[in-house]
């Protein structure tokens, strides 16, 4: 069942991401009633799944890659519903719900097998740590985007070329609204997840855990996080500059991402 | 004879901006405070069962339902002329070559496109349809169009259909969805850098009757503080005051201390034109780049009105500063409507489409109005029966219960709805025979 639910999902994200096509870019809204109801079922499916997953495997946490692949694409299918909620813009959706999808694709459609052999797993410090930090990694995600689309916004404003009243992208400040509170979101779930995970890893490895590549990478990336909030809060700091900045951020997401294959500490399958 | 011929006709007689010149329309152009006694005078005329009457700048048109001519031909009736010449004291001559007769069809056609604004001096824009509702709320009110529940209305299912493709247009269609006079241009604009105004503050920078439109058009948009500065200071304090409301908070700011005190506004709008005088342009690319720096990269709008400009077109090119000057305003006005044009094709594939629905049921309506006859004189009759039967037995000396008056009024009812049903259920197969769509 957890599977049938879990591609039901993935057909309603793939129905919604493409019904959010013309209702943002040809601001068509009907087609909005046909994407903000199918997102809203796809993230329902997809937290019914995952929730019997992990409770299948007696564990409260995703840990094997396609839980989490999974569990980053909830966060973000619930956080283009909420941005469509707060702002009424379904923009992006157009690309959020192709992520998500994406992201859920793989578990769905190929599910691995990994064996799980760490005990620490079953607690919920571990847990709060992973969903903290995948927390983190949307809004940096929806931070970047909402930056991109300031910079569309920007160079069709100065190109002066006419203006239809409904258009797919938002008002400039809106846009800088959504990427600055999504990164002021990600601070406190970035920092707490990372101080969780290294009170855990210090009492189960030991000091040596600061060695571990992925580890270091956090940690840059965390000041990297705080320095992009910092110099955003006190020059203002917007459009290309900004997409720049967050597009930088992200690379070291995605580094972190992949330092997984080299991390000791994070490794928790069965030899 | 043909069956429709003994029918109600749906008559539209009118004069637009297309036909009529301003001093025409300006003259058959009806107040709103008359409007509810010209629709009553006009629905108690000879011949007209439901009348309604839409008067605005661009137009003024009669929309009736008629009897039908006794010697069943279509232009004899009501002269409309007439009427006008009566109602409004304009000679006959004088409106004759202007106007123009739409009928059943056609008249259908032209209230759809009227209600979507497909037949407006600006295509697109959206106070007809108010009026249109306007119109037919006083003529509802007046007595002059019957409400949908009472028997053969035409004109209030019309109205009601009329509203809806209107509303079908808009949604389907995008043709209000840009601005097309150059002071919504700029609050349009406004609204894509700032989202909502409320809270924004415009500084008006010089004066003339453009930048005050566009200011005004902003503060109609919601935004609460407007600065003004000028020249001459006196004039300033006149516009602030002119412009001050208990919403809105208005301040001046001394002319020579304008770039000290820019950055407060979100939204500056110039029209001094200090350049056609020898002087430098008020705003150049050093002025916007500290303008930028104290407002913490905050965007900033410019609205050029002045011609020669106030602003440095090198200002665009500053991250975070958007000038748009008059020939820019123009140009986005421009192509919107090239866009509405393209919209507006759209459109009226759906007004073409609706009409002919309407147009079959129309066709339809012939039986159903003989339907609705018969049955109206078959209950005038029960109830006829009914009052002398209730005379004779008023002289009983036992008068009858309620139960009992109440089973005799069920008898009749019963009785004269089975003795009507071959009639109507031949009437209705005969209906669907006619029917050329059913054929």
């Amino acid at each position: 069942m957890t599977l049938l639910w879990l591609r039901v999902a993935v057909l309603l994200y793939g129905i919604a991401a493409l019904a959010v096509l013309p209702a943002a870019l040809y601001n068509r809204p009907r087609w909005r009633h046909v994407a903000m109801p199918c997102a809203l079922a796809a993230v329902f499916f997809h937290f019914v799944s995952l929730t019997e997953m992990l409770y299948a495997a007696h564990r409260a946490l995703p840990v094997d890659t396609h839980e989490t692949l999974s569990m980053l694409g909830l966060l973000l299918g619930a956080a283009f519903l909420l941005l469509a909620v707060k702002y009424h813009t379904v923009s992006f959706g157009i690309f959020l719900l192709p992520v998500a999808a994406l992201l859920t694709l793989v578990p769905a459609f190929h599910p691995g097998h990994e064996t799980i052999d760490y005990p620490l797993i079953h607690t919920g410090w571990l847990m709060l740590h992973v969903a903290l930090l995948l927390a983190a990694y949307a809004a940096l995600l929806i931070s970047l985007i909402a930056s991109a689309l300031y910079l569309i916004q920007e160079r069709r404003l100065k190109q002066k070329r006419a203006v239809p009243r409904r258009t797919w992208l938002p008002p400039l400040e809106t846009t800088d609204q959504i990427a600055l509170k999504s990164l002021l979101f990600g601070l406190p779930c970035m920092t707490a997840g990372l101080l969780i995970g290294s009170v855990v890893a210090l009492q189960t490895i030991g000091p040596t855990f600061f060695a571990d590549p992925k580890v270091l990478l956090s940690l840059a990336m965390w000041m990297v996080y705080i320095l992009m909030i910092f110099i955003r809060r006190h020059s203002g700091l917007r459009g290309r500059r900004a997409v720049y900045l967050s597009g930088f951020v992200f690379l070291i997401v995605l580094a972190v991402w992949a330092a997984n294959q080299l991390s000791v500490v994070h490794r928790f399958k069965a030899p | 004879m043909n069956e429709s011929t003994q029918l109600a006709s749906l008559l539209l007689v009118g004069v637009n901006h297309t036909t009529a010149p301003l001093e025409v329309r300006e003259r058959l152009a009806i107040p709103p405070a008359r409007l509810a006694d010209a629709t009553r005078s006009l629905a108690t005329q000879p011949g007209i069962r439901e009348a309604l009457i839409l008067s605005t700048c661009n137009r003024v048109e009669l929309l009736t339902v008629t009897d039908p001519p006794p010697d069943g031909n279509p232009a004899a009736g009501l002269d409309f002329v007439q009427f006008l010449n009566n109602y409004l004291d304009i000679p006959a001559s004088d409106i004759q070559p202007h106007l123009y007769t739409l009928r059943e069809r056609e008249a259908v056609r032209h209230l759809f496109r009227v209600a979507s604004s497909l037949d407006s001096m600006v295509v697109g824009e959206p106070q007809i349809l108010g009026q249109v509702k306007e119109s037919w709320n006083i003529a509802r009110e007046v007595g002059a169009i019957r409400s949908t529940e009472t028997i053969s209305s035409t004109l209030d299912p019309l109205l009601q259909r009329a509203f809806s493709v209107a509303k079908r247009v808009r949604t389907e269609t995008q043709i209000g969805s840009s601005s097309v006079s150059i002071a919504s241009v700029a609050a349009e604009l406004a609204r894509k850098i700032f989202g909502s105004l409320s809270s924004k503050t415009i500084l008006l920078v010089g004066a003339g009757k453009m930048s005050d439109l566009a200011a005004k058009h902003l503060i109609q948009q919601g935004a609460t503080t407007l600065l003004v500065s000028n020249r001459t200071e006196s004039r300033a304090e006149a516009i602030a005051d002119a412009l001050r409301t208990p919403t809105i908070t208005t301040g001046v700011i001394p002319f020579a201390q304008l770039h000290e005190q820019t950055h407060r506004a979100d939204i500056i709008i110039t029209s001094t034109g200090l350049a056609a005088m020898g002087q430098a342009q008020i705003f150049g690319p050093e002025h916007a780049r500290a303008l930028v720096h104290r407002r913490k990269n905050r965007p900033v709008f410019f609205i050029d009105i002045a011609v020669p400009r106030d602003v440095d077109p090198a200002v665009n090119d500053i991250e975070g500063c958007f000038v748009y000057d008059i020939d820019d305003l123009q140009q986005v006005t421009q192509e919107n409507r090239i866009l509405r044009g393209r919209e507006a094709e759209a459109a009226e594939t759906i007004v073409e489409f609706e009409a002919d629905r309407y147009g079959e049921r129309l066709i339809q309506t012939p039986t159903t109005e003989a339907i609705k006859q018969l049955q109206l004189s078959a209950e005038t009759l029960r109830e006829q029966e009914l009052a002398r039967t209730a005379q004779r037995l008023a002289g009983l000396s036992a008068p009858l219960t309620p139960e009992q008056q109440s089973a005799i009024n069920d008898l009749t009812r019963s009785l004269t709805a089975k003795l009507l049903h071959p009639q109507i259920a031949a009437l209705r197969s005969r209906g669907e025979t006619d029917d050329p769509e059913k054929r």
